[in-house]
């Protein structure tokens, strides 16, 4: 089996870099808040080095940027990277916490070559703008061995990779201090004199533990690694550095975070039409924010769209320290297809979704509604109101059987104040509901009104007289 | 006459008001012959604003727009209704025909989102129809609606009262609709686009309640008589 190894030397910088307009220094400092643990290059530039103190720091840099190391973030970057990862490689492993292995053996049929594969990753990571050491060896630790070093480079060949560890020095190797010191007393300088030693003299005057760590390194002892499996959510997040105050100030990562998600779907085949957006507040509780399209989706731009209007409606509570999107629900997609059996065109279908996006957005998704006529024989209840849905295929059915009934129905029953001018037709009674405690009891009349109104009119039991609709 | 004047009188782009030229503007017919008549043969335009101002509702205001709603059901595009008085009655439109999948029922909270619907919904390739019923607008804001309308080849109909009647506005066709004996509706066109207004006619809506025949004598009493004493 062959391994890739992908060493992140600055990984959380990266991350953080990328959803930053503008590029100034920047540095991540450990838990406490005392020492510069990585530093990126304008950082380095402007003579920061990691393990420099903090104070040292900003009075090189006065306006460094700075992010607080922490594992659970780190681990979660780590895995944003093995999602990626995992479009071009099946079997992945984390190395927390810098780390991504990816078994690209067999991989190099399907890219044609290694140099093939070498070529795709790079470009991932480009595209990415992320940094990485790129190592290949026959084991898992040959592979992060040269990653580490620096030693990188795009060739199968056992020889080739064997020579490059052997000449590697000790302290590069990854062995624990003392075993190091050990070593070197006993006039060791790099990895391929240990090779030589034999095995049983390593485990008698070194451990057993580092005899099995020296034999997984050279492959003669097996070092099985469960593969990672991807979740089934997508899941972005963006960090600031500087808090964001205006709603105006997401959209730039948001833009990248679509994206990501946009190539996502393609990948899975799928859609949605739901998003979710978390926006996290230093004091406050998060915000959440749903945004949901009419139909399935999964172009960036159409999603931007829609956030872009849902901001602007929705102020900023307090500055946003991160931002989350979530995706849970995928739906298949469809082929696009120039027309559909009704003759209904593409275009169509998508200017109607993208309309109702949009109405849902802004207005809210219960202010747009759809009738239909249901069964029931009492008037306000022979109708209902339901979220809006695209519906083709229901050829209409005049429906002529149905009885006379107004165009307007008004809101509840309005007592009659005037006497009507002309009766025309009625008695007709309604009477029902006595199964759900909803009981009508009534006599309709159509009559005509003094204004010129043409009215449906009722009497109830109770002998009061009401408007109940309009034949507008 | 000056240079310019002679200029737009070859090209035949001055209006004159003794000749009344045959427009060729987009439009729909209103399946009323009587009314297409009086409008020189056209119907509601299509680009641009109508409006309807009347006093109340019931007078026969949403059969003289049931012919068109019925035409565009069928060709598949969506009739928006923004902001109805009350609640379009799904079984009595279902019973004239009108596919009420393609019907969409819309409701603002405020002006600001009255307008911003209304332009989004005329853009649009899907509307074939837009039933509005504003509040209170502006004339600036109706000269905006104007311009979407232009946008999107699409019929707009403001329900607005009959008291804005005496206000100009930049809407293509205005109509006074009033309430006749007959259960008719009375039309008065107050504007329209190429030619003089003025034209009155009356539809007849009496079908609309199935009172085609004329038989009053079908209510044997009026039973007002017997509850209010």
């Amino acid at each position: 089996m062959l391994w890739l190894y992908l060493h992140f030397p600055h990984l959380v910088l990266d991350h953080i870099r990328r959803t930053r307009e503008d590029q100034g220094a920047l540095v991540v400092v450990e838990g406490s808040g005392q020492k510069v643990i990585q530093a990126c290059p304008e950082a380095r530039s402007q003579g920061i080095r990691s393990g420099m103190r903090l104070k040292t720091a900003i009075s090189l840099a006065p306006d460094l940027g700075m992010v607080r190391a922490d594992e659970t973030q780190e681990a979660r970057i780590l895995e944003d990277q093995a999602r990626w990862l995992y479009r071009y490689a099946a079997h992945i492993v984390l190395v927390p916490p810098d780390g991504l292995l990816a078994e690209i053996g067999s991989l190099q049929k399907l890219y044609g070559g290694l140099p093939a594969v070498w070529q795709t990753v790079e470009q991932g990571l480009n595209e990415r703008q992320l940094n990485a050491w790129i190592g290949i060896g026959y084991t898992p630790l040959a592979a992060r061995l040269i990653a580490r070093a620096g030693k990188g480079e795009c060739t199968a060949d056992k020889g080739h990779i064997q020579r490059n560890l052997s000449q590697m020095p000790l302290l590069a190797a990854e062995f624990n201090e003392k075993a190091c010191t050990r070593l070197q007393r006993l006039g060791l300088n790099t990895l391929g004199e240990v090779f030589e030693l034999p095995p049983g003299e390593l485990a008698r005057r070194l451990s057993p533990e580092l005899l099995a760590y020296i034999q997984k390194i050279q492959g003669t002892r097996p070092d099985p690694r469960t593969p990672w499996q991807p979740p089934h959510s997508f899941r972005q997040q963006a960090d600031f550095v500087q808090e964001i105050e205006h709603t105006q100030g997401l959209l730039f990562p948001l833009q990248r975070m679509l994206a990501e998600l946009e190539e996502d779907l393609c990948w899975r085949q799928q859609d949605t039409d739901s998003l979710r957006l978390v926006l996290r507040h230093r004091h406050s509780e998060p915000t959440r924010l749903q945004i949901r399209t009419s139909g399935p989706e999964h172009r960036a731009d159409h999603f931007l769209n829609l956030i872009r209007l849902r901001l602007e409606q929705h102020s900023l509570s307090a500055p946003v320290i991160s931002m989350v999107l979530l995706v849970k629900r995928f739906l298949s997609r469809e082929a696009p297809s120039g027309q559909d059996l009704l003759g209904e065109t593409q275009d169509l279908n998508e200017a109607w979704h993208t309309l109702i996006s949009r109405l849902q957005a802004r207005l809210g998704d219960q202010a747009l509604r759809q009738l239909s006529p249901q069964a029931d024989h009492r008037p306000e209840r022979a109708w209902s109101a339901s979220e809006v849905l695209r519906k083709t295929g229901t050829p209409l059915v005049p429906a002529a059987e149905l009885p006379r009934r107004p165009l307007w129905l008004l809101k509840g029953p309005q007592p009659l104040t005037e006497a009507p001018v002309t009766w025309f037709s009625g008695p007709e009674r309604i009477s029902g509901g006595w199964w759900d405690g909803q009981r009508v009891h009534r006599d309709y009349y159509i009559a005509q009104l003094n204004s010129g109104q043409l009215a449906w009119v009722f009497r109830d039991a109770r002998e009061g007289w009401f408007v109940h609709g309009w034949f507008g | 006459m000056s240079e310019l004047l002679n200029t737009l009188m070859q090209d035949a782009r001055v209006w004159q008001g003794h000749r009344h030229t045959q427009t060729t503007q987009p439009a729909e017919p209103t399946g009323y012959q009587v009314l297409d008549n009086q409008l020189g043969g056209l119907g509601w335009p299509r680009g641009a604003l109508s409006e309807c101002l009347l006093d109340a509702p019931g007078i026969g205001e949403l059969h003289l727009l049931l012919p068109l709603m019925q035409r565009v059901c069928g060709e598949g595009k969506s009739v928006f209704w923004l902001n109805p008085p009350h609640t379009p009655y799904a079984p009595a439109l279902a019973r004239e025909g009108v596919n009420l999948d393609q019907v969409v029922l819309i409701h603002t909270e405020d002006e600001g989102d009255f307008l911003w619907t209304l332009e989004n919904c005329l853009r649009s390739p899907v509307t074939g129809l837009v039933m509005a019923w504003p509040g209170k607008l502006a004339s600036r804001e109706v000269r905006r609606l104007q311009l979407a309308a232009e946008a999107g080849s699409n019929v707009c109909v403001l329900f607005r009262e009959r008291r804005y009647a005496e206000q100009n506005s930049p809407a293509a066709l205005r109509l006074e609709l009033e309430p006749g004996e007959q259960q008719d509706l009375k039309v008065n066109v107050l504007k329209r686009r190429g030619s003089w207004p003025g034209q009155r006619c009356s539809l007849a809506m009496a079908q609309r309640a199935d009172l085609s025949f004329r038989e009053t004598t079908r209510v044997v009493r009026g039973p007002w008589s017997g509850s209010t004493g």
